[in-house]
C-alpha cells in the first residue's frame, strides 16, 4: 500500500500558542501553508494550552512540550521529523513576541520559512531575517528580564528586611 | 446568635431589587437576625429605594470608599455575633441561613462561605465553591470546585468568596477586616481567609446554604476587562508578598515573578503581568509593614496552611 506521505514526503510545522477557542487562526495558517505546499502532511509542537486546539482544527500529529520532558528533548524531536517548511503562527499582524517559538524554528532547519498572521495570511522569510528577529528579541527579552530582576529584588529585600526587624515568626518558634 | 445580614452596594439600585427581598426573607427564617445595607457613596437612588420599599432595612451611607473599607466600617459600627457579608448582585435562597450559622456556631470556626450557583441554578464557571489554593510560577493559584459530587459536602475550604459568607464579628476584628492594601477589589477576601488559618482558625464550605451570583455584575459595570485583569493580577503578587513567609518558597516565588517580564517577547499577549509586578511595587512599603504584622501573628506555617484548608469533609 502506498501512503500518501509517501506519495508527498513534505512535512511542515506548524508553531503557535493559539488555544481553544482559536481554531480558526490555525485552520487559516494551515490552508495557507497547503498553498505553498500542497499534500505536504502538518504537524505541530503543542503545549497543554494549545493541544485541544490543535486537534479541534485537525491537526494530530503533535509534538508535546508539556513538562514531562526537556525542551531539548522536544527540539531533537523536531529536528529527527526533518520538516520541509516551518511556519510561526503569530496572534498579531506586527509579528510581535513568539521568541519561543521562532527559536523552534530556527532549530527545525526547514528550507522553507514562513510566518502567519491571525487572518490566515502568509509570508515568507529567509533563515537570515528569522536570525535578525530571534537576535532582536532576545535582546529585548534579556532587557525585559532585566527590568523583572531589578523589581522582584527591590521587593524581596524591601520586604525580607521588614520581616527581620519585625522580630521572630511565632509559626517558626513553635 | 445574633447576625446581621450586610450587604455591600454601590450604584446597584437595579441589584437591590432582587437581593434585598430575598435577604429579607432569608432573616425571617431564624431569631434574632436584621438586615443591614451599606451604601458606599451611589450616585444612583439606591439609599431612596432601600427607605421607601424596605423601610425594616437598616441603611449606612458612606462616602465611595470601595468594597472593603465599607465592610470594614460597618462590621466595626455592629453589635452582632454574626455578619452574613453579601455583594449587592447575589441573591440568596430563603433557607440558607441555618446551615451557615450551625457550622459557624463551631469553636475552631471564623467562617463559612456558601454554595455560589448561576442565576439559572447552573454551576459552570460558577466561583467560590469549595476553594484551595497551590503555590505555582510566582503566585497562589486559586481552585474553585465544580465536581457537583465534591460540591455535596460540607468541608474544609482556604477561604470564603467575599460575595456571599458569614463570619464571627469578634475574629474579624481580630483579624483586621478586609486588608485595603488590595483596594479596589479582589484577593481580599483570599488574604482574610488565608490569615484565619494562619492563625489556628478554620473557614468552611457550605453546600446547604445555596446563593445565586451574577458574576461581574458590580465590578465589570464600573471597569474595563484589561483594568480588571491587571488589578486581580497585581493583586495576587501583593499577596504573595504580603502572606508568603516561609523564605525558600517566597524566594522561589519572587524568581518566578521576574521571568514574568519577559514572557511578552517569549510568547505573547500575556496576561498583564509584567504591569502588575510594576504596580505591586507601588506598594511594597504598606506590603512590607502588613508582612511584620502578619509574621507577629503567624502560627501555623505556609506549607500547612494549604494542606489544612484541604482537609477532609466533615
Amino acid at each position: 500500500m502506498v501512503t500518501e506521505q509517501a506519495e508527498n514526503p513534505e512535512r511542515v510545522l506548524l508553531l503557535t500558542f493559539a488555544r481553544r477557542g482559536e481554531e480558526d487562526v490555525i485552520r487559516g495558517a494551515r490552508a495557507a501553508l497547503q498553498e505553498a505546499h500542497p499534500g505536504a502532511t502538518a504537524f505541530a509542537v503543542a503545549t497543554t494550552e494549545s493541544e485541544p486546539a490543535l486537534r479541534a482544527a485537525g491537526i494530530s500529529e503533535l509534538v508535546t512540550l508539556d513538562g514531562s520532558r526537556s525542551a531539548s528533548a522536544v527540539l531533537r524531536e523536531v529536528a529527527a521529523r526533518r520538516p520541509t517548511a516551518v511556519a510561526v503562527v503569530y496572534s498579531d499582524s506586527a509579528w510581535q513576541g513568539h521568541l519561543k517559538l521562532e527559536i523552534v524554528a530556527l532549530w527545525s532547519r526547514a528550507r522553507a520559512i514562513y510566518r502567519c498572521g491571525p487572518d490566515g495570511s502568509r509570508q515568507a522569510m529567509t533563515r537570515a531575517s528569522l536570525w535578525a528577529s530571534v537576535a532582536v528579541k532576545g535582546l529585548q527579552a534579556a532587557l525585559r528580564l532585566g527590568a523583572g530582576a531589578l523589581a522582584a529584588g527591590t521587593a524581596f529585600c524591601w520586604l525580607r528586611t521588614a520581616q527581620a526587624l519585625s522580630g521572630g515568626n511565632r509559626a517558626d518558634r513553635a | 446568635m445574633k447576625t446581621t445580614i450586610l450587604i455591600i452596594n454601590h450604584n446597584g439600585r437595579a441589584l437591590l431589587e432582587k437581593s434585598v427581598p430575598a435577604a429579607e426573607a432569608a432573616a425571617r427564617a431564624v431569631e434574632d437576625c436584621q438586615v443591614a445595607v451599606v451604601d458606599d457613596g451611589s450616585a444612583d437612588d439606591s439609599v431612596s429605594y432601600l427607605i421607601h420599599h424596605h423601610p425594616e432595612v437598616k441603611v449606612l451611607t458612606y462616602r465611595h470608599r470601595g468594597f472593603g473599607p465599607a465592610c470594614n466600617e460597618a462590621v466595626a459600627s455592629m453589635v452582632t455575633e454574626a455578619v452574613v457579608l453579601l455583594n449587592s448582585d447575589v441573591v440568596v435562597s430563603e433557607d440558607f441561613l441555618p446551615p451557615l450559622l450551625e457550622d459557624l456556631s463551631r469553636d475552631e470556626v471564623f467562617a463559612v462561605g456558601c454554595k455560589f450557583l448561576n442565576p439559572d441554578g447552573s454551576l459552570t464557571d460558577a466561583l467560590g465553591n469549595r476553594t484551595s489554593g497551590e503555590w505555582r510560577r510566582g503566585l497562589l493559584h486559586l481552585h474553585h470546585e465544580t465536581d457537583p459530587v465534591k460540591l455535596a459536602e460540607t468541608c474544609p475550604q482556604l477561604y470564603a468568596n467575599g460575595g456571599a459568607m458569614a463570619f464571627r464579628r469578634e475574629r474579624w476584628n481580630a483579624l483586621g477586616g478586609f486588608d485595603d492594601l488590595y483596594h479596589p477589589f479582589y484577593w481580599e477576601d483570599v488574604d482574610l481567609g488565608y490569615r484565619a488559618w494562619a492563625r489556628g482558625w478554620q473557614v468552611w464550605y457550605e453546600p446547604a446554604s445555596v446563593v445565586y451570583h451574577d458574576q461581574g455584575g458590580t465590578i465589570g459595570r464600573l471597569f474595563r476587562n484589561r483594568e480588571i485583569e491587571t488589578i486581580s493580577a497585581r493583586n495576587a503578587v501583593l499577596f504573595t508578598w504580603k502572606n508568603l513567609l516561609e523564605p525558600r518558597l517566597f524566594g522561589r516565588m519572587l524568581a518566578a515573578q521576574a521571568r514574568w517580564t519577559a514572557d511578552d517577547v517569549l510568547i505573547s499577549d500575556q496576561p498583564p503581568r509584567a504591569r502588575a509586578l510594576w504596580a505591586a511595587l507601588a506598594r511594597v512599603h504598606a506590603a512590607a509593614r502588613r508582612r511584620a504584622e502578619e509574621q507577629r501573628e503567624r502560627v501555623v506555617p505556609d506549607s500547612t496552611i494549604l494542606s489544612r484548608a484541604r482537609g477532609k469533609p466533615w
